[in-house]
């Protein structure tokens, strides 16, 4: 399946069952591919899973039979180890991070997630420093101030004010989502305006939503 | 085919800002990390310990930063360098191999032996199957269209049964 979470509202549960099959296609014909979609006008090759990491070491095998200049773009919920971020070091062009919880609590409930914030937070960390950076932020109902808080608090003085972030309001209650009460439903518009206005009192300025 | 805000992300001041050597990769102005990593001589052979391979990493990861610096300010073009027999490309593809005996790629370091068949919590094998490779377009603007592919069963999380 692919994926180091368990998130019990994981919006690609559905789409998950309908490709249940997959196929082995050899690392020089996805190399060849890329190479193409890269000519085709794509911007970038996406590292996506289930989660990217466990499939670094494949990913690797194919960036050694590319030949265009196509930057790598890697996708993920941040939970690595420090050797995959060492493996990552160099090659990576552009994290993409889901900054999911700003409490180790909250990611052990819903996602099954171990040692959550150290482990993110130092991925972060180094993502700003060996290449560039883009986090997600999917605002959560019944998280603002457990995780949301923490989360902008943490990007606004660690990684800086100016880092690009998106914040999300369409979290929408998937899968067993309804085993989590404040998980079974919708953000409220009061939740996001509070979402919005709490972005803005950490003081970031590169916020899309 | 490109959506609007897709087609001006790239100038936009923002993006430059928070992306710039992205934004220059894309434009071709600048030449991707791992092209980059090809470049760099890494001495190792196939039976040294992963110490040694560790080791050997992190001093080439050193020569490479010092080559992104010069590729980015001209000093040097790439298409003048020859690339060496074995690359830190290739000596982060082995040690990744390595990792896949007593996986620790993710957090949860379960070191199951991938290469022998064992599964651990992500159930995912040796080989990387792919359920689907399209051009993606549902992203955030700077990074669409984008070459994506699919893991099997792309999920973030959830148990089948």
């Amino acid at each position: 399946m692919g994926c180091n979470f368990r998130c019990i509202h994981c919006q690609n549960w559905s789409i998950s069952q309908q490709f249940e099959e997959g196929s082995v296609i050899p690392q020089k014909e996805l190399a060849l591919l890329i190479d193409i979609a890269r000519r085709d006008g794509c911007r970038n090759q996406n590292w996506v899973g289930g989660d990217p990491i466990p499939q670094i070491p494949f990913w690797l095998g194919i960036l050694l039979y590319e030949k265009e200049n196509t930057p790598v773009f890697f996708n993920t919920n941040g939970h690595y180890s420090r050797e995959a971020s060492e493996l990552l070091r160099g090659v990576v062009d552009l994290y993409k991070i889901d900054f999911k919880y700003g409490s180790d609590r909250c990611a052990e409930r819903i996602s099954d997630a171990p040692r959550y914030w150290e482990t993110v937070t130092r991925n972060l960390r180094s993502a700003k420093r060996y290449g560039e950076l883009l986090i997600r932020v999917l605002v959560l109902p019944g998280h603002l101030d457990c995780c949301l808080y923490c989360i902008l608090k943490f990007i606004s003085e660690e990684l800086g004010k100016g880092t690009r972030v998106n914040l999300m309001d369409q979290y929408t209650p998937h899968w067993r989502a309804g085993e989590a009460p404040e998980l079974s439903k919708r953000l409220t518009p009061s939740e996001w305006r509070r979402a919005v206005a709490m972005a803005e009192d950490a003081g970031l300025t590169n916020v899309t939503m | 085919m490109v959506r609007p805000d897709a087609a001006s992300a790239l100038e936009d001041p923002k993006v430059l800002s928070a992306l710039p050597r992205y934004v220059d990769v894309v434009k071709n102005r600048r030449i991707a990390k791992f092209l980059i990593s090809r470049m760099v001589p890494a001495d190792y052979s196939d039976d040294s310990s992963t110490e040694e391979l560790w080791t050997v990493h992190e001093r080439a990861l050193v020569e490479e930063a010092e080559l992104e610096e010069s590729l980015d300010r001209g000093k040097v073009k790439i298409g003048d360098l020859k690339p060496p027999q074995r690359s830190l490309l290739h000596l982060k593809h082995l040690l990744g191999r390595r990792i896949l005996e007593s996986c620790v790629l993710c957090e949860r370091r379960c070191m199951k032996n991938r290469l022998r068949g064992e599964l651990g919590y992500c159930r995912v094998g040796e080989e990387m199957k792919v359920s689907s490779y399209f051009e993606h377009m549902g992203e955030e603007p700077e990074v669409v269209p984008s070459f994506t592919v699919y893991g099997p069963r792309h999920m973030l999380g959830g148990r089948p049964s």
